[in-house]
């Protein structure tokens, strides 16, 4: 979590409107949602991979371990669409276990690797955004976008909490270990909980601090950010609505 | 037994091994890009009357009492924490709680639908763990179904007078379960199966998850007790603030 949140500062693209890369990374996904088309996917990976480590540079090995972070879920969730149980065979394969067949057809196969396909591209445009943009730029395109302003507020705030907290989970966890915490199975369900149990508390006690320390600076309800100016750059825009086109063609041209 | 039967049971035996072990984070995130445009629509709409309910509580709460916002935050926070932890589990593999059941047991599921969407919300960007195009779906999920089933469970056991060691347990096990059972039949909604359709495909879904997702219930139940047990023996005053244990 810090390394995806420390990224975003240094990468090379953070100076792009974040509305655009937002517009980008939706529109790109959307083409590749609904035509599912294979050369269409390809091309986004290519696209994506070029922008996020040359243009954002961030390293490739990086990259590559957050590619695969879906991995699990995509190799299940394939292995139930394209393995079906059935009296008769289909027309891909089909093994037999007794009286049924473990089979799939070749349709079915077709349409798995289609979807393999397009969600990586999808995922990679979820990383163009995450790994090149802070979350208090998203939080703003979020408001412009007309979100509540409760659930702005309450997302900026999370998002100020959650690295206090974690570096509090992570100290007791380096001193329930110097204290013989996660020896076994059992100790490591203790500890876990004790953990939880004492970040609890001391969350909420920090939650009335920084209240006190809100309220001594002028808090009246609503957290004014300022937001550093950055403009759409014609070309930027341009760029985006060209390969936007050339998506759309390849998409069309070659199912 | 034939060679193709062998065959066929040493693969078996080879997959459910490769995937006992496997790293298996939060397998039951739809990632992105899984769902067609339309189902992402519609579990986007689906959820919406959910979270304007919880969001009109919400300020309800704050407006009577201003220091709520950051108490509300704080939990979001505290959720989004630990499921973001790795959890002790017996097979070596690394995987998360949902942190859900706790929080709808804590908190209520009014609360626990907003805190949801912006966990889920901030789990895409900062953890690469499901998705924007699936945030609908995985909310309906995860913030929604889960916490409704653990907090009315909970509330059951109390009318019953049951223990509450076993309440909270029961509540935040089949509260997991019942996220996993959903996201089940959202995947098979989405494929259905060639041949049997939806009630096929969702069987498949289910057994297909079902090495991964039964254990982490089971210890996301087990935690979730050692939790509030460790949370009634030094945070009483705390429990009380957020509304857990009744003023005496």
């Amino acid at each position: 979590m810090h390394t995806i949140d420390h990224y975003c500062y240094h990468s090379g693209l953070r100076g792009v409107n974040a509305g655009l890369k937002f517009a980008y990374a939706a529109a790109t996904m959307l083409i590749c949602l609904i035509s599912r088309s294979l050369a269409a996917a390809a091309l986004v990976l290519l696209a994506n991979g070029i922008l996020t480590v040359k243009k954002g540079r961030i390293p490739f090995p990086f990259y590559r371990k957050l590619m695969l972070v879906p991995l699990a879920f995509l190799i299940l969730g394939t292995a139930a669409m394209i393995l079906n149980l059935s009296k008769t065979p289909l027309d891909s394969y089909a093994v037999s276990i007794g009286s049924w067949y473990l089979t799939g057809s070749r349709n079915g196969i077709r349409q798995a690797v289609r979807l393999i396909g397009s969600s990586l591209a999808s995922v990679s445009c979820l990383y163009v955004l995450s790994l090149n943009t802070p979350m208090p730029e998203i939080l703003l395109v979020l408001e412009k976008l007309h979100c509540p302003e409760l659930l702005t507020e309450l997302m900026l705030l999370i998002y100020r909490y959650i690295f206090i907290l974690a570096d509090t989970a992570s100290a007791i966890r380096t001193s329930q270990n110097c204290r013989l915490g996660y020896q076994d199975y059992r100790t490591s369900l203790r500890s876990f909980g004790e953990l939880c149990a004492v970040l609890f508390v001391r969350a909420l006690k920090r939650s009335n601090d920084l209240y006190t320390a809100m309220e001594a600076r002028g808090y009246d309800g609503k957290i004014r950010i300022l937001h550093e100016k950055r403009p759409v750059k014609r070309k930027e825009l341009a760029a985006v609505i060209v390969f936007e086109l050339i998506l759309t063609g390849v998409a069309l041209w070659i199912r | 037994m034939t060679k193709k039967e062998k065959a066929f049971l040493r693969a078996t035996v080879a997959f459910t091994i490769l995937f006992a072990t496997a790293p298996v984070a939060n397998a039951m995130h739809i990632m992105e890009g899984y769902l067609p445009v339309a189902f992402c629509v519609t579990w986007g709409i689906i959820c919406l009357p959910f979270l304007a309910a919880g969001l009109i509580s919400l300020k309800k709460r704050v407006k009577e009492n201003r220091k709520t916002i950051t108490l509300i935050a704080m939990s979001g926070a505290f959720i989004f924490v630990i499921s973001s932890l790795k959890i002790p589990s017996v097979t070596g593999s690394c995987s998360h709680m949902t942190g859900t059941g706790l929080g709808a047991i804590l908190l209520g599921p009014a609360a626990v639908s907003v805190l949801g969407i912006i966990v889920l919300l901030f789990q895409a960007i900062l953890l690469a763990h499901g998705g924007l195009t699936t945030l609908g779906a995985n909310t309906f999920s995860m913030a929604i179904a889960g916490p409704l089933v653990s907090f009315g469970l909970y509330k059951l056991c109390e009318k019953c007078k049951l223990n509450r060691k076993v309440s909270v347990f029961l509540a935040a096990f089949l509260g997991d379960l019942f996220t996993y059972c959903v996201t089940s039949i959202q995947l098979a909604l989405a494929y259905p199966s060639e041949s049997g359709g939806i009630a096929a495909s969702a069987v498949k879904f289910l057994g297909v998850f079902a090495p991964t997702q039964l254990p982490l219930a089971v210890i996301e139940g087990i935690l979730t007790v050692v939790i509030v047990i460790a949370l009634e023996s030094y945070a009483r005053p705390e429990l009380k603030a957020v509304g857990f244990l009744k003023e005496v």
